[in-house]
């Protein structure tokens, strides 16, 4: 059960088949994709093949500093494709988003490598850098989706709030539709992974330990505390996110500084 | 008498615009005042009542309210006693009755008592809205009929000044006499103190109005 197949060069290259059927998909039918395919293809590559000679660095170095300094490298990563998908210029939400996801990917991927796998010392590379990769890339499209609703629903709905700021709310009650409805939209696509999971996909990390000859009642325990651990931080993190830009939506008298675009 | 309002040397202006809309804008409010402010579009009439329940920021100049700056004043508390109607009316997706007890959800109103089912009832009556029933979609009101309940929310909190911002611009001829009757009621038989925003040349028939002419600035007293 415990061998693990090497996939070689050759091998490695026959897969690149399949990026000649979608090719040749794109050029058959004008899809545009050609040019896509191919830098997509160059980076899954590149990208790939970087992180796996920066892990293979790490996990031999045994050094915390290394460990914490690619942990911030990968929340920084985050934070900019997430800055990239809100796009927001008005608000300053950079900060208080980086820190408010360095705190709470850093304590769960704590909690999960050292308490929960109860791995010595709790930062060992090989637990808590996927571990918190994983949080990480969960939680920041989650994050992305609450704050770009946020914004978007108080401009839109920014009469409305006003009413509400004009008849004796509080900036929290004057928006508070707004604010649970933006969490909502960036919980929901954990939650349905949550009711998926196993019936209608196998998820990337489980099938991963599989192929690599892990035994599934293993692969399935891991794979459960990664989905727990994806909701519980992709909810604290989205609530503490949203507390704290919320509040910078509004001005010292209350009043909604978003402007229209 | 210390004034309700008072609004001192404040300026105001919209980022990247070059001209400012107020500079050393005064005006004095006192209780029972009826006060009408006229002007062209775009010399801030609607900025002026935003600014006064702090929807905008001055940029300089002080407003007192009962004699204390607003900016001391918490927010909620203050906007629990002026209350604006914006040119707009808006409604939440709800009854006609949620909407009248919206601002008692509120805690600046927590110690305020919502009206009872039947007093809403004679309300809608001197709001001439007595087609109106609780129950119904206040969504489905017409333009007129949101206005007038707009003006009635916003006095159920019972505020010290009521901000009317333009209340008949988009409406009929006949609407606009009834919410024009209702703020000459309001000040004649209720008291209230009312800051209009209008570009009509409504003149009151049963009030003494106070008219001020927004240009260049500032506010100018009408004789």
């Amino acid at each position: 059960m415990n061998r693990i197949v090497d996939i070689s060069t050759a091998q490695l290259l026959l897969a690149l088949l399949f990026i000649l059927i979608a090719q040749a998909s794109s050029f058959i039918y004008h899809l545009g994709l050609n040019r896509d395919i191919t830098i997509g293809t160059i980076r899954t590559f590149s990208q790939l093949f970087l992180m796996g000679y920066v892990l293979t660095f790490i996990l031999k170095s045994s050094s915390l500093w290394l460990v914490i300094s690619v942990f911030v490298v990968m929340v920084v990563s985050a934070l900019f494709i997430v800055k990239g998908r809100v796009k927001e210029t008005q608000i300053a939400y950079i900060i208080p988003t980086f820190l408010t996801m360095f705190i709470s990917y850093f304590a769960t991927a704590l909690f999960v490598s050292g308490l929960i796998v109860g791995i010595t010392p709790w930062w060992d590379p090989r637990y808590f850098i996927p571990a918190g990769g994983m949080v990480i890339g969960n939680s920041m499209s989650a994050l992305a989706i609450a704050l770009e609703r946020l914004f978007r629903d108080l401009r839109e709905e920014r009469e409305l709030v006003e009413m509400k700021l004009a008849l004796g709310a509080d900036y929290r009650e004057a928006s508070d539709d707004i604010f649970r409805k933006a969490i909502r939209a960036g919980m929901i696509p954990s939650i349905n992974a949550m009711m998926g999971v196993g019936l209608v996909f196998i998820p990337g990390m489980m099938s991963g330990q599989i192929l690599a000859g892990t035994d599934p009642l293993i692969a399935i325990r891991y794979q459960i505390v990664v989905m727990l651990m994806l909701v519980g931080s992709t909810a604290v993190t989205s609530v503490v996110v949203m507390l704290i830009v919320r509040r910078r939506c509004f001005g010292s008298g209350e009043e909604v500084l978003l402007t229209p675009r | 008498m210390n004034p309700l309002l008072e609004i001192r040397k404040l300026s105001f202006g919209y980022e990247g615009s070059q001209s400012p809309v107020f500079d050393a804008l005064d005006l004095t409010v006192r209780t029972g005042d009826f006060i009408l402010v006229k002007g062209a579009s775009g010399t801030g009439k609607s900025t002026l009542l935003r600014l006064i329940c702090r929807l905008n920021r001055p940029d300089g100049g002080t407003i007192l309210f009962q004699g204390s700056d607003i900016s001391s004043v918490a927010p909620a508390k203050l906007r629990s006693l002026i209350s604006y109607v914006a040119q707009i009316p808006q409604m939440i997706d709800a009854s006609v009755e949620e909407n009248l007890l919206l601002p008692f959800s509120f805690a600046a109103n927590a110690s305020k008592s919502p009206p009872r089912r039947d007093e809403l009832r004679a309300m809608l009556r001197k709001f001439y809205l007595e087609e109106v029933t609780p129950d119904q979609s206040a969504l489905k009101l017409s333009v007129g009929q949101k206005q007038r309940l707009a003006i009635m929310r916003a006095l159920l909190q019972e505020p010290l000044l009521l901000l009317l911002d333009e209340p008949t611009s988009a409406l009929d001829r006949e609407s606009a006499s009834m919410v024009f009757a209702l703020m000459e009621h309001l000040n004649v038989e209720e008291g209230k103190t009312l800051i209009t925003v209008t570009h009509t040349d409504y003149k009151p028939e049963k009030v003494q109005p106070l008219n001020y002419m927004l240009e260049q600035h500032r506010l100018h007293l009408l004789p």
